[in-house]
């Protein structure tokens, strides 16, 4: 037996039966154990989006998802997956290849040191420098990437490592973890302050889902009929047609969400982490509002914003002990009376493509059972304003990183997780271009992931804030030479259609709905067309701008 | 502002990089620093002068704690130049 064969029985032991990957020199010891080893190797044509197909597994399926790559470039193409994994907070085991041990150092070829180089987007990572320590290491990496908040890990993997002849296995023992004790005097001072509040909101964060809370969460909402906001992570952590959502808060947040978050007296933070897209100006984020926060990670509760309360662990415990009724009647008809007031309109004039109708209807004649996946850019917005969500682990978006190229890739890996489920990466005709190579692993593997291109002929929100806080100097967004999306699918093998007028939104939903394998369907849209509402940076929540539907 | 720390580390590969790269990514300036270690020990003592404009002290412990190989942080004292600030 191998390292490597002792890699793959640790990995085999957790439970993995997909890794994504692309193989290369220094990983070879694994990709030939790979062979017959039980554990699906899905082969991408990038390792980045074996990084984002990872993360994508791991969000839909809840446990980590694991790529690999080899020394070098394998690495270094990795990273921005990694990267995306850590400030989203998904487990994700990255395994790399590296020159033999005696080479490291030595500037050999196809070395870098990705330890140093990652050592700022891991929760930890390892070089596995003795083969007896195969086992431990997986284990210990399996541990950190589920535990607490969850995070990407990289094992290092040397060459001699995992080509080397391994000794007998060393067995792993089961590392019992202590449950976290409740702070029950923050927990009552938390009390008093949601007894006694008169404007409460709730702030849902990516960690209700993260850390399985969901449902506790839910029955909180139900309990203290507090209105809920949330962050773009955050949707989902109350279906987004719940009566009490007020929508997604901040930058493109709803208007609803934003006033009613600027006047309330008590923010109940769960699970956030007061992210500057989410908070606008952060010295006239909510001023009246005192603040609990609740978080799994002590690191976060203080950071930017001062917390009344603390309250750092496991938020399902925290909002069991909190449930409670209030008497804020007269606050949630005034939230409520927001929302009717600020509702989304879909009767945008003329005969365009109205992006943000097409998304609504998509996902509601779906029920919102669809997996989404992003891209980065105006259409995430819109994703985010307009389609229902159900559960945070539909809505697949890079929040942290933003990172454009994920939205593909990230919906194999959900493919993966749950076949059963379809899968819809909403794209932007920039972001698409980051991993197109990926419709390749659609067709190799056929799978029936749909792709809704969204193209405005321009990289739109960085057209958007040329055209508003750059005096219209548009520098270097035109992309009207964009290649013909529905030949180049084609090209790859993928079904395609186009569209470009609202007549054909209907035929263009149901294909997406029923059609039987990979189809990508290229949406022409109008190229001035912008997301509303916007705060514009540097300014308080309080301050929308609002423009033309198009 | 000045202030000392005290972290404690297990003796992994990457573990004092690792630390003092997330000091300074938070916004903190590492100004002066003395290690030692006890015979015997699996454990690293760095004993660290950290500078911050603004950024709170009990924050960045906790982020410094949620590192792996960190066993112990602990904020020791006021550093003599934010002593003579106090005067």
């Amino acid at each position: 037996m191998k390292g490597a064969d002792v890699l793959l029985g640790a990995l085999r032991a957790k439970g993995v039966d997909t890794v994504f990957g692309y193989p290369g020199g220094a990983i070879m010891p694994v990709y030939d154990a790979l062979l017959g080893s039980g554990i699906r190797h899905v082969l991408v044509r990038h390792e980045q989006a074996a990084a984002f197909a990872a993360d994508g597994y791991a969000r839909v399926s809840g446990r980590p998802g694991v790529c690999i790559a080899t020394s070098g470039p394998g690495a270094t193409n990795l990273i921005t997956g990694i990267a995306n994994a850590y400030l989203d907070s998904v487990p994700m085991i990255a395994i790399t290849g590296q020159v033999a041990t005696p080479l490291m150092g030595t500037d050999a070829f196809q070395e870098v040191d990705i330890f140093g180089i990652t050592l700022p987007i891991v929760k930890h990572s390892y070089i596995a420098r003795h083969i007896e320590d195969l086992p431990r290491i997986v284990d210990e990496a399996w541990q950190i990437a589920t535990s607490g908040r969850p995070g990407p890990v990289l094992i290092d993997l040397p060459k001699n490592i995992a080509a080397g002849e391994a000794q007998a296995a060393r067995t792993v023992e089961p590392h019992p973890q202590a449950p976290r004790s409740l702070d029950m005097t923050a927990l009552g001072h938390a009390a008093a302050l949601i007894a006694t509040a008169q404007r409460p909101i709730l702030y849902a964060g990516g960690g209700i889902g993260i850390g399985g809370a969901l449902k506790t969460f839910r029955q909180f909402v139900l309990a203290t009929g507090i209105p809920v906001v949330s962050t773009l992570k955050g949707l989902g952590a109350v279906p987004t047609d719940h009566p009490l959502f007020l929508g997604m808060m901040g930058m493109h947040g709803t208007r609803a969400s934003n006033m009613a978050v600027q006047e309330s007296d008590l923010l109940i933070a769960v699970g956030a982490r007061f992210d500057d897209r989410a908070t606008g100006k952060l010295d006239g984020f909510a001023p009246h509002a005192r603040v609990i926060h609740l978080d799994i990670d002590p690191a976060e509760i203080g950071k930017l914003r001062y917390a009344d309360v603390a309250i750092a662990g496991e938020l399902c415990a925290s909002l069991e002990a909190l449930q409670m009724t209030t008497t804020i009647s007269a606050w949630r008809r005034h939230c409520l009376a927001l929302k009717a007031q600020h509702v989304w309109r879909y009767d945008a004039p003329g005969e365009g493509i109205y992006v943000p109708e097409l998304l609504r209807r998509l996902s509601v004649k779906a029920d919102g059972e669809l997996t989404l996946t992003c891209d980065v850019g105006q259409h995430q917005m819109w994703v985010a304003q307009h389609c229902l969500i159900r559960s945070p682990e539909r809505h697949l978006t890079s929040g942290g990183l933003g990172a454009m190229g994920y939205g593909l890739p990230a919906a194999i890996g959900a493919h993966y997780a749950d076949p059963t489920r379809t899968a819809v990466a909403v794209s932007g005709d920039g972001s698409i271009m980051i991993n197109i190579q990926e419709l390749a692993t659609l067709k190799r593997y056929g799978l029936p992931v749909k792709i809704l291109l969204i193209d405005n002929q321009a990289l739109g929100m960085v057209r958007q804030w040329q055209e508003l806080f750059f005096e219209r100097r548009f520098s270097e967004v035109d992309l009207s030479d964009n290649p013909d999306f529905v030949q180049v699918a084609r090209s790859f093998g993928i079904d395609a259609l186009g569209i470009d007028s609202r007549d054909q939104v209907d035929e263009a939903i149901d294909a997406l709905l029923n059609h039987p394998g990979a189809l990508l369907v290229h949406c022409r849209i109008d190229p001035a067309a912008n997301v509303w509402p916007l705060v514009p940076p540097g300014h308080t929540n309080a301050t929308m701008l609002e423009g033309a539907m198009l | 502002m000045k202030r000392m720390i005290e972290l404690r580390l297990a003796r992994a590969e990457g573990a004092i990089v690792r630390t003092l790269g997330l000091i300074e990514r938070r916004g903190f300036t590492v100004t002066a620093i003395t290690t030692r270690s006890d015979a015997g020990s699996e454990t690293l003592v760095l004993r660290l002068e950290v500078a911050s404009e603004g950024r709170p002290f009990d924050v960045l412990l906790r982020q410094v704690l949620r590192l792996i190989d960190v066993r112990a942080a602990l904020l020791v004292e006021s550093s003599r130049s934010d002593a003579r600030a106090a005067c």
